[in-house]
């Protein structure tokens, strides 16, 4: 009887939280899905089962394809930026003696990522305007004219740009968490090298990089994951286009439900994004739970 | 424990039929509408406009001071969106079945949306032609909003698109008002001598191409061709002059716009600034917009001249079409204040009200006959709205006439004629496919 009472008082109190989960985040899911496997007129609120053609669909949409292939571009250049540059820059900042320095260099470091995303979209945006951007009359003054573009305007170097934004806008929080990192490393391990004869570049392949594993194999789930659930920085700075180029899976299910109509294909999308979100996830705890280092 | 995990496994799986089925279900369906009764002055009502914004912003909220000061038990809610973010708003809106007593809407395929889906109150007995409210609008404005012969709009300003210019520019580059295309693009190497970006052209939300590309499809496609292209059922999209329409399009971009390639990544409004500060010296813009281009006092009203965009000789189209539409309001055919909706949209209506819209610094030119006056609004609103309502027949913006699939390519297709990376051909064959897929 008396476990009986302490199960119970044990559900009463994550009840709230399996109730908002449920109606949040569970709930959602499976309308989403639901969503997905209709043809769903919003004006009317007729809706018809077409099983899964939305699914169907993907398949031969080339602007589907053009989004998953940012989404990976994506993906790539914020591991390389945001996970191994940040944590370079990171064993730099606490390879220097002087404290201060490290706490203003890990401060102008983080100050980007306490920017907005929208904001910082609007000013890289004019950053990379043709007539009066920063950018291009910086190219202009350093006699680099020739390299000018309309940075968002053109195909070829608008996702480019708006990646490029978002390494500037994510790396010095990364970098932040790679400090915490490296700083939890016991400082006897670093002693013990120096006085062994190791130097800088090989205490940090031979003792850092495999003693912050952890937090580097965390920060790549983490930041691919987010690779595929980018959305403000181009909904702000190009809106998916020219001509559908810089298109992301988040712009283009916006698009498909709100811009054209089809919230089906709009949901069918969404899941897709979920299914891919969901296996990082469950990659990153499996490689954090195998890989945890003691000390 | 095999069995309990199939009792586990039923269980979701009956949860998830019941989520399901809830979500399968249509908008919950009210009681019609009745826009004839007598108004009960209480309670709020709720209103969905395009006026975010300075300066526009100021005339709705004048009008719900005033509105609630007439009727103190009435408190009028405004939901003030911008001309981007309407859109948005309206369709979230209108899918989780939330629609406001009043909201905005634009004519065409957008409003025909709305009124298939029984989203808008037919408002025939207290505005169709014959009625009293309905004799204080111009004809065509109510017509633009009326679908087999009953009214659902309520038209509040009429708008059309006119390239706008700098008479100082004109005379500097001893530039006359060109009368055909050619005299348009032969134009531009002179202007660009006497310093001025000919024409300044933003075009990264993708729409300001469409405004030139309906009107030059105007000039080149017969009206009856364009007419059948707008709808999915009849749509072809095989005359030839849409391909001359994107050749002049392209000649345009390349000729008289100092971006060219890169115009994709100029805002409107900084185009729209460009014409403003005297830089350049054409801009294509709304009647709606003549007013705020010389606001900022550097490019005086007297400075400011207005021509519609020329037509190519010999094009096979209609050279006197304009491009352009009116823009007004429905009632929630849900509502159940819409009796008070009707009346709150007879009280903004009336002409004192319309007058007021119709002059600096709103310069909307209202629909209401008689409200747009040489004394009441500016000269180039005034010229504007006269071209508009001379004009034998209005092309509605191409976002807002076409489904909305194949409004989205032609909105990818002027990106890409733009940067160079389609041909008009290209572009044309992507409008084909999404127009197939829309059928």
């Amino acid at each position: 009887m008396h476990t009986l009472y302490r199960r119970a008082a044990g559900l009463a109190w994550i009840l709230p939280a399996l109730v908002l989960l449920g109606v949040f985040v569970y709930l959602p899911l499976v309308q989403n899905f639901g969503y997905s496997t209709l043809s769903w007129d919003i004006y009317s609120g007729s809706q018809h089962f077409v099983g899964l053609d939305n699914y169907r669909h993907l398949f031969d949409d080339p602007v589907f394809w053009t989004s998953f292939t940012n989404n990976l571009s994506y993906a790539l250049l914020s591991v390389i930026f945001q996970v191994f540059g940040a944590l370079l820059l990171a064993a730099l900042v606490e390879s220097i003696r002087s404290t201060r320095w490290q706490r203003a260099l890990r401060t102008v470091y983080f100050i980007p990522s306490a920017i907005s995303l929208t904001v910082a979209g609007l000013l890289f945006y004019f950053i990379y305007e043709p007539n009066l951007g920063l950018l291009n009359h910086a190219l202009d003054a350093a006699g680099l004219g020739r390299f000018e573009h309309s940075w968002l305007g053109e195909e070829n170097t608008a996702m480019t740009a708006v990646i490029a934004m978002s390494q500037w806008q994510g790396f010095g929080y990364s970098t932040l968490l790679f400090a915490v990192a490296i700083q939890r490393i016991p400082s006897e391990l670093y002693e013990a090298a120096a006085i062994d004869g190791v130097g800088p570049v090989r205490r940090f392949f031979r003792m850092t990089l495999p003693l912050v594993r952890e937090m580097t194999a965390l920060m790549t789930m983490v930041t691919v994951s987010g690779a595929f659930q980018v959305f403000n920085e181009v909904m702000v700075m190009t809106s998916g286009g020219p001509d559908n180029s810089t298109q992301v899976l988040g712009t283009w299910l916006y698009r498909n439900g709100f811009v054209r109509n089809d919230f089906g294909y709009a949901a069918a999308i969404g899941t897709v994004i979920f299914v891919i979100t969901l296996a990082i996830a469950m990659a990153q705890l499996w490689i954090t739970r195998r890989r945890r280092v003691e000390w | 424990m095999r069995a309990r995990a199939l009792t586990r496994s039923a269980a979701l799986l009956g949860a998830s039929v019941l989520v399901l089925t809830g979500c399968l279900a249509g908008p919950a369906k009210g009681p019609a509408a009745d826009v004839t009764a007598k108004p009960e002055y209480s309670g709020t009502l709720s209103i969905l406009t395009k006026f975010a914004g300075d300066p526009l912003e100021r005339y709705f909220e004048d009008l719900a001071t005033a509105y609630e000061r007439k009727h103190p038990k009435v408190h009028v809610e405004l939901i003030q969106e911008t001309d981007q973010s309407i859109k948005d708003k309206t369709k979230t809106l209108t899918a989780s079945d939330a629609l406001p007593d009043i909201y905005f809407t634009w004519a065409g395929n957008w409003a025909d949306n709305f009124v298939r889906g029984g989203r808008a109150a037919d408002l025939t007995k207290v505005i169709g032609p014959g009625t009293r409210w309905g004799r204080t609008f111009s004809k065509p404005s109510l017509s633009a909003f009326a679908h087999d012969d009953h009214y659902y709009g309520i038209p509040l300003y009429n708008n059309g698109k006119f390239m706008g210019y700098n008479k100082s520019a004109f005379d500097k580059a001893g530039v006359e008002v060109p009368k055909t295309f050619d005299d348009l693009v032969a134009a531009c190497p002179a202007l660009r001598k006497a310093g001025y970006e000919p024409i300044a052209f933003g075009n990264k939300d993708g729409w300001p191409a469409l405004h030139y590309l309906q009107q030059l499809f105007a000039h080149n496609v017969p009206s009856a061709v364009r007419e059948a292209d707008y709808r999915a059922k009849t749509a072809k999209w095989d005359d030839p002059g849409y391909l001359a329409a994107l050749r002049q399009f392209k000649t345009i971009v390349s000729t008289c716009t100092d971006t060219g390639r890169g115009t994709n990544g100029v805002l409107y409004t900084s185009a729209q600034e460009a014409f403003a500060r005297g830089k350049a010296a054409m801009y294509y813009q709304e009647v709606l917009e003549f007013d705020s281009t010389t606001s900022g006092g550097i490019l005086k009203p007297k400075d400011l001249g207005i021509f519609p965009l020329p037509a190519a000789a010999g094009a096979k189209g209609d050279p006197k079409v304009v491009e352009g539409a009116p823009e007004g309001y429905f009632v929630n055919a849900r509502s159940p204040r819409a009796a008070l909706a009707v009346d709150f949209m007879k009280f903004v209506t009336k002409q004192s009200n319309a007058k007021t819209l119709s002059a600096p610094p709103y310069g909307q030119p209202s629909t209401v006959v008689g409200a747009v006056t040489p004394q009441t609004s500016s000269k180039a609103v005034h010229e504007g709205i006269t071209m508009v309502n001379k004009a034998p027949r209005l092309a509605g913006w191409l976002d807002m006439v076409t489904e909305p699939k194949v409004s989205d390519a032609w909105l990818a297709g002027g990106e890409a004629l733009i940067s160079g990376s389609k041909t008009p051909e290209q572009v044309l064959d992507s409008v084909r496919q999404a127009s197939k897929s829309a059928k």
